[in-house]
């Protein structure tokens, strides 16, 4: 199926070009990845086809790009992401017990998603919070100082 | 003199409710600047930062009014981008700048903008940076509507615009070239240079790349002066050559790990790395430190006995190491330092943007030999080992990289000073098969064999009295 944005994404692609000059389309390629994203859940060959009519490039240059940032997904992925942080200093504050415990409860290894699609499990690099570390994202929240009860708390709130 | 004590500049009223806010950044002083700000000519203007002795907060330390007197002045467009991507594993100063004080930044970018000419800035935020991106884009969108950005701002006839870009995941892409090339829609892969984005950047236009924290710091410059910065922080006298002795200003220290009150700390620099460790509470629970990484990861790390050089670019510089990110990390007496590295070895392999061969290839090899002796598999040598293929990829001795950017030395640094300066706990992995946590005593290495040793700190013409 053919992918397009939506008219008040379209809007929102409008606005991003305009950043840019006008021969330099393809320096929009993140901002519209991420538009597009939100809109499809992920980054399916029939999105990256738009995005490269959109941009004048080709779909392999968007397909460079998409495979280079860990951001993008290839693959639909659950509801929820929750990207739990494994660098030095949330390691030094114990986030292997959080790891272990999302595991457990989720049933699920890093990078894979849940069956019913509601979470998908990542482990990420430093998240730029190592003070309040452990810490972990889910979607776009950023929950810190995380113990085993709280990340029940968390999860168990949503829908 | 005083112990000391924290200086909030930047940080001032960073946690009052609104703070992110025009109304409220307007109450408490922001934009005072721009009052002074047009009635300096921007020559004048590069002159009084050069001036300042400000340094890039970002990682390498360079004085920021020197790198803008190398932009060239007849060429246009020219561009601004101010660096968000804040991704150093221990760095977290410029996420509540983006999140309680966006204005400031602004601020900040008005003022480098006016000094160079620049029309178009973008600031390149981290894709993980949600909240911190959307109260950036609200607080854009409030100074166009009060006439700080857009056409004529003032009245001055200046014009300015300024858009934020998303990034997507990638640690390279705060490499000030790879951020470009990401910027321009590409994989963030760094660039060789010269040429140098000032002379050939973003749109290959003339481009200054900035940290947030070194914007942040120009309205305080502009408003009270390069006098009054000037009498802030630690500045030196006969340093050797190629070390700058200005440590002007207040730093954002970020203290992670193992200390009771983990935290931003906004200090004159000049304490020490002891002193630091103590104002962020202390090592937790009273245990005894082991290893301090003092200025992001890619720091080479500190022993207990390289605790009392001052946290400043130039000492740490001439011990070795470096102020960096100003991302302190603190390790205590339970630390195993070979799963330490492991751990940063895996970041960075998983980091590197696979450009060059030597980073590509070595940094994985250095991971596999750190892991393989963690795991008690190591064989005897592999220390050396170790060693010897980090300084395949960069030579930390002679500071030379074989690799088109400096995350080889990144990577270098770590790997070869744990694996020198707790050499006993490394080889005690190899001889007993299996992971060893050996006591502070046993585990460092004594430090007159330590290659960091003896440590170096240079005379001051100028040091913080912590008086108030
Ligand atoms: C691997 C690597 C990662 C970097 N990451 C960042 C970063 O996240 N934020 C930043 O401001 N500078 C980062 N830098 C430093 C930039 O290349 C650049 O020096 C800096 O943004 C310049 O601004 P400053 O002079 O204000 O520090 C990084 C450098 C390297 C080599
Ligand atoms: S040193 Fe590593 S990160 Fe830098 S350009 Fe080469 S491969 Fe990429
Ligand atoms: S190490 Fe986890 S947020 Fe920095």
């Amino acid at each position: 199926m053919a992918f397009e944005f939506t008219p008040d994404r379209w809007e929102r692609f409008q606005e991003i070009l305009s950043h840019y000059p006008p021969e330099r389309k393809q320096a929009a390629m993140l901002p519209t990845l991420h538009l597009a994203q939100e809109q499809n859940g992920y980054i399916s060959p029939e999105v990256m086809e738009y995005v490269a009519q959109l941009l004048d490039v080709s779909p392999a240059q968007v397909l460079d790009v998409v495979t280079f940032y860990p951001m993008f997904f290839q693959e639909p992925v659950g509801k929820y992401i929750v990207r739990v942080c494994h660098t030095l200093p949330c390691a030094l504050c114990g986030c292997r017990k959080i790891i272990e415990h999302l595991t457990e409860k989720l049933g699920i290894g890093m990078e894979e998603t849940t069956p019913d699609g509601k979470f998908t499990l990542l482990g990420v690099e430093c998240l730029a919070a190592c003070n309040q570390g452990p810490v972990m994202m889910v979607n776009e929240e950023l929950y810190g100082n995380l113990t085993p009860e709280k990340v029940d708390e968390i999860l168990d709130g949503l829908e | 003199m005083g112990t000391p004590k924290e200086l909030r500049i930047l940080y001032e009223n960073i946690d009052l409710p609104g703070m992110y806010t025009l109304e409220v950044y307007q109450q408490h002083g922001g934009y005072k600047s721009l009052e002074k700000l047009f009635e300096i000519e921007p020559d004048a203007l590069i002159e009084m930062v050069k001036e300042s002795g400000l340094r890039g907060r970002g990682g390498a330390g360079f004085s920021t009014g020197l790198k803008w007197s190398f932009v060239p002045k007849d060429v246009e467009p020219k561009y601004l981008c101010a660096n968000a991507d804040e991704s150093e594993p221990g760095t977290f100063s410029n996420r509540y700048i983006l999140q309680q004080k966006p204005h400031m930044l602004i601020e900040g970018i008005i003022i480098a903008c006016w000094a160079l000419g620049i029309h178009t800035a973008y600031v390149y935020v981290r894709g993980e940076f949600t909240l911190g991106k959307k109260r950036l884009d609200a607080a854009i969108a409030e100074a166009y509507q009060a006439g700080l950005l857009g056409k004529n701002i003032r009245g001055t006839g200046f014009d300015l615009d300024v858009y934020t870009h998303p990034g997507a995941g990638a640690y390279i892409c705060g490499e000030e070239t790879g951020l470009i090339e990401s910027l321009e829609g590409k994989r963030g892969q760094p660039r060789n240079k010269p040429p140098f984005p000032a002379v050939q950047g973003l749109f290959m236009k003339p481009t200054v790349v900035q940290n947030v924290e070194t914007l942040s710091n120009l309205p305080f410059i502009v408003q009270n002066g390069v006098e009054w910065y000037k009498n802030l922080g630690t500045i030196y006298k006969d340093t050797p050559r190629g070390v700058d002795p200005m440590n002007t200003g207040t730093k954002l220290y970020c203290v992670s790990g193992h200390v009771e009150r983990p935290g931003v700390y906004e200090v004159e620099m000049g304490l020490t790395v002891r002193e630091l460790i103590e104002m962020a509470g202390g090592v937790r629970g009273g245990r005894q430190v082991k290893a301090v990484i003092p200025g992001g990861s890619s720091a080479p790390v500190l022993t207990p006995y390289e605790l009392d050089v001052p946290c400043d670019f130039t000492c740490l510089q001439m011990n070795k190491t470096m102020l960096g990110s100003g991302g302190v990390i603190v390790m205590d007496e339970t630390v195993n330092t070979v799963e330490a590295l492991l751990n940063l070895m895996e970041f960075y392999a998983h980091e590197s943007c696979g450009q060059c061969t030597p980073c590509r290839n070595g940094t994985p090899w250095v991971r596999d030999i750190t892991r393989r002796i963690f795991e008690g598999r190591g064989k005897p040598g592999d220390v050396d080992h170790l060693i010897e293929v980090a300084n395949m990829i960069a030579d930390v001795d002679a500071f030379t990289w074989n690799t088109i950017c400096v995350f080889g030395i990144a990577v270098a640094w770590p790997a070869v000073s744990f694996a020198r300066k707790f050499r006993p706990e490394f080889e005690a992995h190899i001889r007993e098969g299996r992971p060893v946590v050996l006591p502070v005593e046993e585990a460092v290495t004594p430090p007159e064999e330590n290659y960091a040793w003896p440590q170096t700190i240079p005379e001051a013409v100028r040091r913080p009295t912590w008086d108030y």
